[in-house]
């Protein structure tokens, strides 16, 4: 993305690049600064998601095969081979993803119109009882968005005008897709899934 | 007929309305303000979740002064199904199947956007043949809902057999359907790399039979709707939007649409063949229930001629990527390649991988921008799929489009929003 | 279970559910599951010609209520479309409210939060009353075995006839539809009655 300046984002943090796609880290406690900037000064008016995500248990997932080759250690002298271990189809070689700061993710996915189509995600990490800040004020259609991640992971969404449950009943327990909890549903009598 | 109006620049024409009309503190409710209470009766009442307007199971908690609607609060979550938490509990393959049954209507956008993702973090590349094809199936089906939307649409208004006409051509795209992939509805065609067959004998045939039919039937419900006074009537000046407050409240598709906001993904970030055929992007510019049902009606002519240039351009060849990682060998290999055999074993039993990364892919899907968010951890699971549904985001936009309405006004608001439950609640 | 003398092929019920011997080998004797099942309430009926009447005037305009949730909605739809046609079956005309519809045509994944109004919709229901469970997920849940969604429908409402199929076919809903006339032409009761969940 050319053009813009990722520092004077109030609360920026780091820059990742992959697929074609610029995810930015905002320090959460900011979220609502930068929000505000993207929106006047960058012009990414247009906010087309707020996803959350649960990462309890990255990394512990068991995949099949061995772990691969590990990263480059210049301690020890090793730099590991040039192709890419994590490509489909490596079984047996996989290297572990990288672990994620925080426990809860927050990625708003903005749009950009004119002068030319350009999207752009910015994230912020949260912990068990970590607040984030609400950009409804920035953008009114993250409303029922950020209901929903309180709604499905228990993120507390702070200073959200009407923060209730959406999806769920009112007086549901528990925050589904938080990684602890389970799927639920009944055991299927001759499947695997008892 | 009205000329489409395109322009990319929202403040260039004279503004629907002044200011914004979002209401306040909470953007997607409606409050009764609270002399109201004092003057006259105000009458709360549920409409929902079991209503014959509401396409769906929707709950709208109104508040009414006589006929006139002044508070609104939406119930969603009746139809949620956990299918975010259900697809992270299967391999990619298996949720292919869960996802084209979110939006129900449009089906293939939903199951079309979930394998980009996939085909996007695997980095592999998908033959010519498929891309073709799956534009063709997802005009297809943008032509199918247009044609449920306003079958049911103005079976509310009154003009019931506009019902019948509309489901005899879906019939017709649902054999289609039914040709190509077996299902009339919820095809699972698509498959991470192509498609998940080849393309049956006699489709092209059938499928230039539709086209060649279809655009005089879009004539015709048009005659019959747009000269009918009551129609008009009960559709124009109703439920405005402003383009301001449409990209504020996030709406897309044909609402954005008929703001006058002229951003069609597939014309601005083109995906598929969407930048190798002609099309035009129908705009217009009052942003009420008229003007959405117009671009409904011209998104559909569009439709055929995308699908008469699909048909056209079908190149010959492979129809599925042939990467043994990711797709299954041709049957005829097993019995004779070792190597094969181990591949299909491994795909029918692990699945693939997907690298870990994470994507949003947003498509086009005849209610606006479906989108989705994928994360991966390298495993045969996801272990995030969030999908960003156009519903959604539209009923968070009904207390604005409701302001001044009367109840009858409510039924023609709701039904221009294109609402289907199934990816509202997800 | 005594079973009575006339058996139900006899009333002219020919499903093959009747026809179907027990699991377990051919025992072509025997009754099937579905005969035991209502062996004793064959004794009972004794169809007289009113009874008949009612069951002819039962079937011949039983009118769906408007419950459509999810994707089998959209072909519950299909079947009032002029090429499947539920107006034969005297079927076409849907009634939005509870009190004046006599099948509900459960079309649909139920949430946990749209059990409580499911049930509320069929308690408004006036007897004889009439569910079927359209599609795998009204039936069981089908694909979705999770903690949102009932895992079938017939957990809270008496179910008398269930259409497999994700969605099922126009022409599958309407062989239920067929099925379940042929049942009342037998003189079978409602399920409410089956399950004695309540008397007619």
């Amino acid at each position: 993305m050319t053009g813009v300046d990722f520092d004077a984002i109030p609360g920026f943090v780091n820059r990742r690049d992959g697929h074609g796609e610029t995810t930015i880290t905002i320090e959460t406690g900011q979220i609502v600064a930068a929000a505000t900037h993207m929106r006047d000064e960058l012009g990414f008016t247009f906010l087309a998601d707020l996803a959350g995500a649960d990462y309890l248990g990255w990394g512990e997932q068991g995949v099949a095969g061995y772990w691969g080759t590990p990263p480059a250690d210049a301690e020890r002298g090793w730099t590991p081979p040039a192709r890419d271990l994590n490509a489909p189809g490596s079984w047996g070689l996989q290297t572990a993803p990288e672990p994620k700061p925080k426990r809860f993710s927050v990625s708003y996915h903005l749009l950009r119109m004119r002068p030319t189509p350009e999207r752009i995600r910015l994230q912020v990490w949260a912990d068990e009882a970590e607040a984030v800040p609400s950009v409804v004020a920035v953008w009114p259609t993250a409303d029922w968005h950020e209901r929903e991640a309180w709604d499905m992971f228990g993120i507390v969404i702070e200073g959200h005008p009407n923060l209730q449950r959406i999806l769920l009943e009112d007086d549901w327990e528990g925050h589904p897709l938080r990684k602890d909890y389970p799927l639920g549903g009944e055991p299927v009598r001759f499947s695997d899934a008892e | 007929m009205t000329m489409a109006v395109r322009t990319r620049d929202t403040r260039a024409r004279t503004p629907i309305y002044e200011g914004s009309r979002i209401p306040s503190p909470v953007p997607t409710e409606l409050r009764v303000d609270p002399s109201l209470y004092e003057e006259g009766d105000i009458l709360e009442i549920n409409f929902g979740p079991n209503h014959p307007s509401t396409h769906g199971v929707l709950r709208l908690v109104l508040e009414l002064n006589g006929e006139r609607v002044v508070g609104l609060r939406s119930v969603v979550g009746y139809l949620h199904t956990g299918f975010e938490k259900n697809m992270e509990a299967k391999t990619y393959w298996k949720g292919i199947t869960y996802a084209p049954r979110m939006d129900y209507v449009a089906f293939q956008a939903n199951e079309y956007a979930f394998v980009a993702a996939i085909e996007k973090l695997l980095a592999i590349d998908v033959p010519p043949k498929a891309t073709w094809m799956r534009t063709l199936m997802l005009e297809l089906n943008r032509i199918h809902s247009h044609l449920v939307w306003l079958g049911t649409g103005a079976l509310e208004l009154g003009a019931i057999s506009m019902f019948w006409y509309c489901f005899r051509e879906r019939d017709a795209i649902l054999d289609l359907f039914e040709l190509v992939a077996g299902a009339r509805m919820h095809t699972r065609y698509f498959q991470a790399g192509g498609l998940a067959e080849d393309i049956p004998v006699g489709f092209y045939e059938e499928c230039q039979r539709f086209c060649d039919s279809m655009p005089s039937r879009v004539d015709e419900y048009e005659a019959l709707l747009d000269r009918q006074a009551i129609f008009l009537e009960r559709t124009k000046g109703i439920g405005l939007l402003s383009a301001e407050d449409a990209i504020a409240l996030g709406q897309s598709g044909p609402v954005l649409r008929a703001s006058g906001v002229d951003w069609d993904i597939r014309k601005d970030e083109p995906y598929l063949v969407y930048d190798q055929v002609n099309f035009d992007v129908p705009v217009y510019p009052n942003g009420d229930v008229y003007d959405r049902y117009k671009v409904r009606m011209n998104e559909m002519r569009e439709s055929v001629r995308i699908i008469q240039q699909c048909l056209d351009g079908i190149p010959e060849g492979p129809w599925i990527s042939d990467n043994r990682k990711v797709v299954l060998p041709p049957r005829h290999e097993l019995h004779t390649s070792m190597e094969s055999l181990i591949h299909h074993f491994k795909l029918v039993t692990e699945g693939y991988r997907v690298p870990e990364g994470e994507i949003y892919v947003a498509v086009e899907s005849p209610r606006g921008e479906f989108g989705c968010y994928l994360v991966s951890d390298g495993g045969p699971r996801p272990w995030r799929v969030k999908f960003r549904a156009p519903s959604y985001v539209a009923l968070e936009a009904a207390p604005t489009v409701m302001t001044d309405a009367l109840i009858a006004d409510l039924i023609a608001i709701v039904g221009s929003l294109d609402t289907v439950m199934g990816e509202v609640d997800r | 279970m005594a079973v009575g003398k006339k058996k139900l092929a006899d009333y002219g019920l020919n499903t093959e559910r009747i026809l179907m011997e027990k699991r377990g080998g051919p025992r072509q004797d025997e009754p099937a599951a579905f005969e035991q099942e209502l062996g004793n309430l064959e004794e009972r009926l004794m169809l007289t010609t009113i009874e008949k009447a009612l069951a002819w005037a039962h079937r011949g305009s039983m009118w769906p209520d408007t419950f459509g949730l999810a994707c089998c909605a959209i072909e519950m739809m299909s079947i009032v479309s002029s090429r499947y046609d539920v107006s034969r079956f005297g079927m076409e005309v849907f009634r939005s409210s509870p009190r004046q519809a006599d099948l509900l045509i459960v079309s649909g994944r139920v949430s946990h939060k749209m059990a409580a109004p499911l049930r509320q919709i069929y308690d408004q229901m006036l007897e004889p009353k009439w569910v079927m469970a359209m599609g795998a997920c009204a039936s069981s849940a089908g694909m979705f075995n999770n903690y949102a969604v009932l895992q079938g429908v017939d957990k809270i409402v008496p179910v008398d006839i269930y259409v497999p199929g994700c969605p099922p076919r126009p022409e599958a809903v309407l062989e239920g539809i067929v099925r379940l006339h042929e049942r009342i032409k037998a003189g079978v009761p409602p399920a409410y009655e089956l399950r004695k969940a309540a008397q007619g």
